[in-house]
């Protein structure tokens, strides 16, 4: 079982102003060091230089290194280029640039994501930052020589041998920490995709900095250790090898035939490691920070709009060239890190999921069938005949697509900020919609949504069964502030009926005005958008946001975190803008304005397990949490995996509905984590949570005594509010 | 080949048991709110069978009839989404309150006014009263052989090669055509539409023919064909009992769980 590492649980969830804290914790240490070079370099000798090209005959080979290296990236880029040409046009592109800007600043060049991981951070921090000063230092030799401005002199050239020494060590550092992780800590998921191309890039860095430094102090030995010991100083590294070279009593020409290896050395190496941007994950140094640019600046618990889906031909995606450019682009940004496939559910249970693998199966195929689709469009040919195989089916099989929960883990993770979760979805529209090839569980439930509105496959309970026993129940007709929305779930399925209740409950003696719509309710569309059958969603969709304008409803209380979703962030995409709450977040107003006074304890060891569609889509963390606070007597102990972390219960992404394929179910793995918490119950938000909880416990205890028990957030409030014997609970209406 | 699909549109099986009323003056169902009529399943099934038939067979095509209200386009229309090439509604007023006779008296009428019809296929009953007479009255109006309750359908040299289930097995019939088969779940899930076929079967017109337009007489169909009677409707009352099987050791414990099951003749 593949297990994720890094478990610093909340560092994740860092608040605005400790962005410039992240940064000046990269930066602050190098900038501060280098500034108090500048400053005691100033008092030094002002003569101080060296000699460009010290000791090299034919300089001029930099200038045709450098012109084909040039000419090399701009081939490589442009048939690349070609290749995500073949894509669909990517909306939405020019809308917020300055929150993309912002994006590619921050997800891009300060690499926020990859601090997820804070060995990783540091790693690719002296890695990235070495390589962009000495490609400074390199820049500025060449600017001095050329344009003969020979800035390199007095005290700004001994800062600049200081710095260069300095950077260079970060980066052996860098590189050692990756040798580290890579060959002796073995770390799994950097060797998922393991390919020549890792070795080549990090013995290769590894090697030009010490050939760097090698020029560097055979020069010295030679030149500046003898006569400007006090300038060769602040080449502070190459310095105290220099010192070490000096202890052998080499020969001058020795030293400088030697140093003429080295230098050409360093440059053949420099120049071949840059080259191999072009054919290897190198490319992510360019492409991640313009893709961070292209992320989506709406909610991650948004999908995209099939729009005039009744005119089009091909409704999901089949084919490579059916994904927008965008979704072409990001396939070349992947860097096989593995973060994404260590975190996703699916493949925690040994289920056939990566989600690394499926973006590298689909890059792979793009460059396989890519430039024939090309060629094909441009001379008019049939694009979709091109490809002997097919995309969805053969490159990517439909179990993995199934196998997905959308629960938005893998994209969380992606240091890149790739954004697997709509590219598999836009699979599953061609799959469900264009070929009608669903999984008998899913198609049931597709068709339950279509001829009775609800996705539960023989329900016996009707949508107002829960409301038994609560005295009067009022119906929303607009007059109300709030509508209570209580699901398909929440009103189908026996074992979220008592959820509902105490919601309802809770409601009404926190005092709020609201009302339900009991036989009137349908499915918000959340499960038909997820698994696939945009058309069907779209329908379910627009018949409720008519529903709601014409009852004049304007702000929403949601039991179910799908709901809750669909309606805050889809819903406008259909005109339909609603202030929506998830019940947990207006429990805890309640409480914190002591609408809602517990006073019965709940002594009980609990943990909290994160709904992905409240928690990852939607970052409502502390409002369930606020909630716990207030139960008299609970304790709570988190789980490993917990907030953006936390991990799904494995029924997201319609797989409610879908039977598993694979070694474990993911709720049994889930439950499991609960249990190891120690804890007498595990507290969701979600009907699908809880049922899988239902499901999971007993699987991996099989002992009912003592069993870990699962409720809703709402269950142990309304037990602390109103009692276990529910004295004070009953039908009156408060 | 012309396969005739015969599909009834039922109230929904799936009505939870508490929202399922009965009015027992008038001996009728009352009709749920917010709860539609459906396909019944069993006909899905024999869309399927025709379906089936239809991709091995080139040059074929399905039609589908039903009898019923205007409401039961939509049932038209989901087998036509299946791949179904035309539609007719048996539409009329005389239609009403009729039993199974009168149905399979309409339908063979449809049937033969469509003319070169090879075979029927209809599901083994329909999921609302379950009678499964249709099937076999229809072919017996018409004059041709019928086989009930199969699991496979294959075309076979102007022939239907069909797999009856029988309670110990089953049974391979060799039907000459034209022919009526009625077919079981056991045939396996219907197809899910494709979002273009759903497109171009809500495009198609269905044909509306009432019963002058097969040339029957009022008196022959409805309720004033019927030879079915019906005295009373009631609704089954559902109880539940719960015992406690005792016993000192679980083997004891489930001997008599058996003994209790063997009493109440279930196993």
């Amino acid at each position: 079982m593949l297990t994720a590492r890094g478990s610093d649980q909340r560092s994740d969830i860092r608040p605005v102003q400790s962005r410039a804290r992240l940064l000046g914790a990269w930066w602050g240490p190098a900038l501060g060091l280098s500034a108090l070079g500048l400053i005691t370099s100033v008092e030094a000798e002002r003569t101080a230089t060296r000699e460009i090209f010290f000791n090299v005959a034919q300089p001029w080979a930099v200038y045709v290194f450098t012109a084909s290296l040039v000419g090399l990236l701009i081939y490589g880029f442009g048939r690349h280029a070609t290749l995500w040409a073949i894509g669909q046009p990517t909306p939405n592109l020019r809308d917020e640039v300055s929150q993309r800007l912002r994006n590619a600043v921050r997800l891009g060049l300060a690499q926020e994501k990859i601090g997820r991981d804070r060995y990783a951070a540091v790693m690719h921090w002296c890695i990235f930052s070495s390589i962009v000063v000495l490609t400074f230092v390199t820049a500025q030799v060449a600017i001095d020589d050329d344009f003969s401005l020979h800035f390199l002199r007095g005290p700004y050239y001994l800062f600049f041998s200081f710095y260069g020494d300095l950077f260079g060590l970060v980066g052996l550092v860098g590189v050692g920490m990756a040798l580290y992780r890579r060959y002796i800590d073995n770390l799994h998921r950097i060797h998922w995709d393991e390919r020549l191309e890792d070795h080549l890039i990090i013995w290769g860095l590894g090697l030009i900095l010490l050939t760097g430094f090698a020029v560097e102090s055979l020069r010295i030995t030679v030149d500046e250790l003898v006569q400007h010991p006090d300038w060769a100083r602040w080449s502070f590294v190459s310095f105290g090898v220099a010192h070490f070279l000096a202890l052998f009593e080499f020969e001058e020409p020795q030293l400088l035939s030697a140093h003429v290896w080295m230098w050409w050395g360093h440059l053949v190496l420099a120049m071949g490691w840059l080259g191999l941007i072009v054919f290897t994950k190198l490319d992510h140094m360019f492409f991640a920070p313009i893709n961070a640019f292209l992320l989506r600046t709406d909610s991650p618990g948004r999908l995209t709009k099939i729009e005039n889906i009744e005119e089009r031909e091909v409704f999901g995606v089949g084919q490579i060239q059916d994904f927008t450019w965008k979704q072409l682009f990001e396939l070349d940004a992947c860097v096989s890190c593995g973060r994404c496939t260590a975190v996703c559910p699916a493949n925690i249970a040994g289920q056939p999921l990566s989600p690394m693998h499926l973006i590298q199966d689909l890059k792979l195929h793009l460059a396989d069938v890519g430039p024939a689709i090309q060629h094909a469009g441009h001379e008019g040919h049939d694009v979709r005949a091109v490809s002997p195989l097919a995309m969805v089916g053969e490159v990517i099989k439909d179990e993995t697509l199934w196998a997905c929960r959308t629960c938005g883990a893998c994209v969380q993770e992606c240091p890149v900020l790739i954004e697997h979760v709509p590219t598999i979805v836009d699979m599953r529209r061609y799959l469900v919609m264009d070929e009608a090839r669903v999984p008998a569980t899913a198609q049931a439930a597709l068709e339950n949504l279509e001829q009775r509105g609800h996705p539960w496959r023989g329900a016996t309970l009707t949508r107002t069964s829960w409301m038994e026993g609560l005295g009067e129940v009022p119906i929303f007709d607009g007059s109300q502030e709030y509508l209570y929305w209580v699901g398909c779930a929440g009103s189908l399925v026996e074992r979220n009926l008592p959820v509902t209740q105490s919601v309802f409950r809770l409601l009404r003696e926190a005092g709020a005005s609201f009302g339900v719509l009991g036989q009137e309710e349908t499915c918000s569309g959340d499960p038909a958008r997820r698994l696939g059958n945009e058309y069907l969603y779209q329908i379910l969709a627009g018949q409720l946001v008519e529903t709601f304008k014409a009852k004049n409803v304007q702000r929403v209380i949601t039991n179910c975190p799908h709901c809750f979703n669909t309606f805050k962030n889809e819903y406008p995409q259909f005109g339909g803008r609603f202030e929506v709450l998830h019940h947990t977040e207006f429990l805890a107003k309640s409480l914190q304005q002591g609408d809602l006074k517990p006073q019965y304890p709940i002594a009980e060891q609990v943990t909290y397990h994160d709904s992905c569609y409240l928690g990852r889509m939607n970052g409502v963390y502390e409002a369930p949490r606020q909630i716990i606070e207030f139960l008299p007597g609970a304790k709570v102990t988190e789980m490993q995996r917990s907030m953006s972390r936390g991990l799904c219960c494995g029924a997201g992404g319609g797989n409610m509905w879908l039977e598993e394929v694979g070694a474990r179910r993911v709720n049994h793995v889930r439950a499991e984590e609960a249990m190891q918490t120690g804890a007498q119950s595990v507290i969701s938000n979600c009907p699908f949570c809880i049922q899988m909880f239902e499901d999971g416990i007993p699987a991996v205890q099989p002992q009912e005594e003592g069993r870990m028990r699962v409720f809703d957030v709402a269950e142990l409030l309304d037990r602390a509010v109103f009692g276990t014997d529910g004295a004070g609970r009953g039908s009156q209406s408060s | 080949m012309h396969l005739v699909v015969c599909a009834k549109q039922i109230p929904d099986p799936e009505t939870p048991p508490s929202a399922f009323k009965i009015d027992t003056v008038a001996n009728a169902v009352v009709p749920v709110p917010g709860i539609s009529p459906v396909l019944s399943p069993f006909d899905a099934q024999a869309a399927e069978a025709a379906l089936r038939i239809k991709e091995k067979v080139g040059e074929s095509k399905v039609t589908v009839i039903s009898l019923g209200k205007e409401s039961a386009q939509a049932a038209i229309k989901q087998v036509l989404a299946m791949g179904a090439d035309e539609g007719v509604l048996l539409n009329d007023d005389a239609f009403e309150g009729g039993d199974s006779y009168t149905t399979a008296h309409a339908l063979a009428a449809a049937i033969k006014k469509l003319g070169d019809v090879d075979a029927v296929i209809c599901g083994r009953q329909a999921a609302d009263w379950d009678m499964g007479q249709v099937g076999l009255g229809i072919a017996e109006e018409l004059g041709w052989p019928g086989a009930i309750v199969a699991k496979d359908v294959q075309a076979a040299d102007g022939a239907l090669l069909v797999q009856r289930v029988l309670l110990d097995g089953f049974e391979t019939v060799r039907m000459p055509l034209p022919a009526v088969i009625t077919v079981s779940n056991e045939l396996g899930d219907p197809r899910y539409p494709k979002l273009q076929q759903i497109m171009q079967a809500a495009k198609k017109t269905v044909t509306t023919w009432t019963a002058a337009d097969l040339g029957l007489d009022a008196a022959s169909v409805g309720k004033a064909g019927s030879r079915l009677r019906l005295e009373r409707l009631a609704q089954p009352e559902a109880g539940g009992a719960v015992q406690i099987i005792e016993g000192d050791t679980p083997e004891a414990q489930a001997q008599a769980l058996a003994q209790a099951l063997r009493d109440a003749r279930i196993i």
